[in-house]
């Protein structure tokens, strides 16, 4: 089969990358909204203990829940230093996952040319 | 969820503080607009904005409309001006000039804020989308 473990593993996790890219995205658009709380998304957990289990992986949306901080007297916790640092880590581990996949890739199409 | 969310999600954001910016703009425009005494001042314009949930499948920002200061406005002795009422006063907007510049810059950060995560959402997209060339 093309498609294993690793690659669905891998598939799951730039799904849920995507989605905090996309939450982060919306702290950041709401950095001034009254009232608004920051998501958190969490599909490690989630992942890991599919992979643990011996299960394959389950491409979906991850968690998202509110993040507890401490809110400004606008009732806002919408932190821009956290947000950018979320997403700079996100874009590298984005990148990192994409690489891994590719390199899954390369491996099966040399292994149809030398048959 | 479609694809390119982050994209629209950005955008709201964009569009609300553009929006925030143009109320700030308009506000410093009439700061010296005069009205006679029997008509209201300019009011100050306030940008209300209301987050469009993002588990219901949007997520973003979006206007909920605007808010207006104070009609009275404040009024001022220029006996000099045509608008003046018989005791030589008109009525000027109660807007703070302090007020508005330091709403300009928050808009102009958060603006820029947004367009930062529109670049990062293109660099993943373009990176997916290189996906498998080999």
């Amino acid at each position: 089969m093309i498609t294993d473990t690793t690659m669905t593993a891998l598939h799951a996790a730039l799904s849920g990358l995507q989605q905090r890219q996309e939450v982060t995205a919306d702290n950041i658009a709401n950095i001034d909204t009254p009232g608004y709380l920051a998501g958190r998304v969490d599909f490690e957990s989630t992942l890991r203990s599919e992979l643990a289990s011996g299960q394959s992986a389950t491409v979906g949306d991850g968690a998202v829940r509110q993040s507890m901080d401490p809110t400004r007297t606008n009732g806002n916790n919408v932190n821009l230093d956290a947000e950018v640092t979320i997403a700079t880590e996100t874009g590298l581990r984005y990148q990192l996952a994409l690489n891994a996949l590719n390199g899954k890739y390369d491996v099966l199409r040399s292994a149809l040319r030398t048959s | 969820m479609s694809t390119f969310d982050s994209f629209r999600i950005a955008g709201s954001g964009l569009y609300a503080n553009r929006k925030w910016m143009d109320a700030v703009s308009d506000n410093i425009t009439n700061i010296n607009t005069a009205t006679s005494t029997d008509q209201s001042a300019f009011q100050e314009r306030m940008i209300v904005v209301e987050a469009a949930d993002y588990g219901s499948g949007q997520g973003g920002v979006r206007v909920a409309g605007a808010e207006f200061g104070p009609a009275e406005g404040r009024l001022v002795h220029e006996p000099d001006d045509p608008l003046a009422d018989a005791d030589g006063y008109v009525r000027y907007p109660d807007i703070d000039l302090g007020d508005q510049m330091t709403q300009l810059i928050m808009a102009q950060r958060s603006y820029q804020a947004n367009l930062a995560s529109i670049e990062r959402a293109t660099d993943a997209y373009q990176a997916a989308l290189q996906l498998g060339k080999g």
